[in-house]
């Protein structure tokens, strides 16, 4: 718990009280929810990285007005699990994680090939899972035969 | 015709492709290797050959048609994955299912973890050259199959859960058959121990070759019995006990240094802890419905989203699932285990021999289709 609250401590004073949603529950799986502005990332991960977090998860949601990468940030202490969300235009950037997590370098590799998010900083953008030619983009909502294609608002508002 | 061999070749450096196709490298996984002689000076895992868009395909189906998708990630622990599926979805939706139903799971959820326990030491053995062991571990495992079989229908790729439950109640000769196998299993261990843990050839193959510590795997988050070896006590049924894995009394295993037979030795000692949990389930076994009646088979979970974590037989296992209301998850990602633990194998290669690097790829147990989604 004593990594966890640590984290929570220093992102209060970086980003202020807005940008933190505590789930006591636990009921979706996190305990904070954390929205950064993409320009802060590289900071607010460097925090997590010297509680001794690791990056568990990282994906990406793609919405009709933005795109949205989730970072699942975990230790090994029981119920710490903390989501840090990024909100990106269809055609922007985000500040790379690879100086802090080695990890990082396959798992923004995935969201890059399927979402079509540039990792800026990142040494190399080859495809991983998908062919090496590969133009397309599997996981945007544009690609296939979809269910829906919804704006951001309308799930989480 | 001297002067056209006059200049000698340079270059000592060279590429190996290990794999596509290799018999150790449990799948369809190519490994580039660069060599200097018979040392690694650089490896580089090429994976999706078996990349079939199982988050795609999430985003098209209903909750319940994705299930058989599930135990297709990873076919060796194939009910694990539908158990954990399950339990996403009731978090999502607010489903209990009925206390007998969450015995049930998990005492298959275990049994299924044993038989692929069971498969990786047979193959990891195999890869190592020992031959005996795998049919010793293959006709143990084929009790499971044949148990699971009974109840499910099916050997691999079971679909056994369902929201709310599962598909068929146990009956009185699967608890019979189950309790032959624990019992059967435990007097087993002696002749593994006898045929591979004390055998001198098994030690100098994996003692001290691959050491993943601490601080490599909270780099590249390995999980699962990998981490675990590294002396870091993290297992999902513990520090989130989902189901009633915290009415059980079992431990988790721990290695020291994080080798190749660190890890061998966690893995043959969470078998045991298996055979504990399932001890317990079937003595605390209570009677009544194994589903609950009232789940639709379209399930529409309310907007919001959920992560649910557990473990696998790999290591820890998630669903990330949003929903917008509809009876079609609006994303569904899967975190894989295997992901992560081959991906530290850039690191932990470099420097290895060639022959390391079989049993370094054994004993992570990594299983491709399951990273290749």
């Amino acid at each position: 718990m004593a990594a966890r609250d640590e984290v929570v401590r220093r992102l209060r004073e970086m980003l202020g009280e807005a940008a933190l949603a505590p789930d006591e529950d636990y009921a979706k799986g996190v305990s904070w929810t954390v929205q950064v502005p993409a320009a802060s990332l590289p900071e607010v991960l460097g925090v997590f990285k010297e509680a001794g977090f690791y990056l568990e998860s990282m994906t990406g949601l793609d919405f009709q007005d933005t795109l949205e990468i989730v970072y699942h940030m975990n230790t090994y202490e029981p119920r710490s699990r903390m989501a840090v969300r990024v909100l990106c235009p269809h055609d922007g950037e985000v500040p790379s994680a690879t100086g802090l997590y080695d990890s990082a370098l396959w798992q923004e590799r995935e969201v890059w090939e399927f979402f079509g998010v540039r990792f800026a900083g990142h040494p190399d953008l080859r495809p991983l899972l998908l062919p090496e030619d590969s133009t397309e983009r599997p996981l945007r909502k544009t690609f296939g035969t979809v269910h829906a294609y919804r704006k951001r608002e309308e799930i989480y508002g | 015709m001297a002067e056209q061999f006059a200049e000698p070749v340079r270059q000592h450096l060279y590429s190996l492709n290990l794999g596509p196709q290799h018999p150790s490298t449990h799948g369809v996984l190519r490994v580039l290797l660069t060599l200097d002689g018979e040392y690694i000076v650089e490896a580089d895992p090429v994976i999706g050959y078996g990349h079939r868009g199982h988050e795609k395909m999430g985003e098209n189906r209903t909750y319940l048609q994705f299930m058989p998708n599930t135990s297709r990630i990873d076919y060796l622990s194939g009910l694990l994955y539908n158990h954990g599926f399950c339990l996403a979805v009731e978090k999502l939706t607010g489903i209990e299912p009925p206390e007998r139903a969450r015995y049930i799971r998990v005492i298959c959820a275990e049994l299924n973890r044993i038989s692929s326990h069971l498969l990786w030491f047979g193959t990891y053995l195999m890869d190592l050259g020992a031959f005996t062991p795998f049919l010793y571990c293959f006709d143990d495992r084929e009790n499971i199959l044949d148990i699971l079989d009974r109840v499910s229908g099916s050997r691999l790729t079971y679909s056994y859960c369902r929201f709310g439950g599962v598909t068929r109640d146990i009956d009185d000769v699967f608890i019979e058959q189950t309790r032959a196998f624990v019992k059967r299993l435990r007097s087993r261990w002696k002749d593994y121990h006898n045929l591979v843990t004390k055998n001198v050839i098994f030690i100098h193959r994996t003692r001290d070759v691959g050491v993943i510590d601490k601080d490599l795997a909270l780099r590249f988050g390995v999980t699962g019995p990998n981490l675990r070896a590294a002396g870091v006590p993290f297992d999902m049924r513990k520090v989130e006990p989902y189901e009633v894995y915290d009415r059980f009394d079992f431990e988790i295993p721990v290695g020291e240094k994080g080798d190749a037979l660190d890890r061998y030795r966690v893995r043959l000692e969470e078998m045991e802890q298996s055979c504990r949990i399932i001890e317990q389930a079937l003595d605390q076994l209570p009677d009544g419905p194994y589903r609950q009646e009232r789940v639709r088979l379209k399930v529409k979970p309310p907007r919001g989203e959920v992560y649910f974590a557990f473990e696998s037989a790999r290591g820890q296992t998630a669903y990330y699932l949003v929903s917008d209301g509809s009876p079609y998850p609006y994303r569904c990602h899967v975190r894989v285990p295997s992901f992560g633990n081959l991906h530290c194998l850039t690191e932990v290669l470099r420097e290895t021999l060639v022959a390391d690097a079989i049993s370094i790829l054994g004993s992570i147990d990594i299983v491709v289709p399951e990273i290749d989604r």
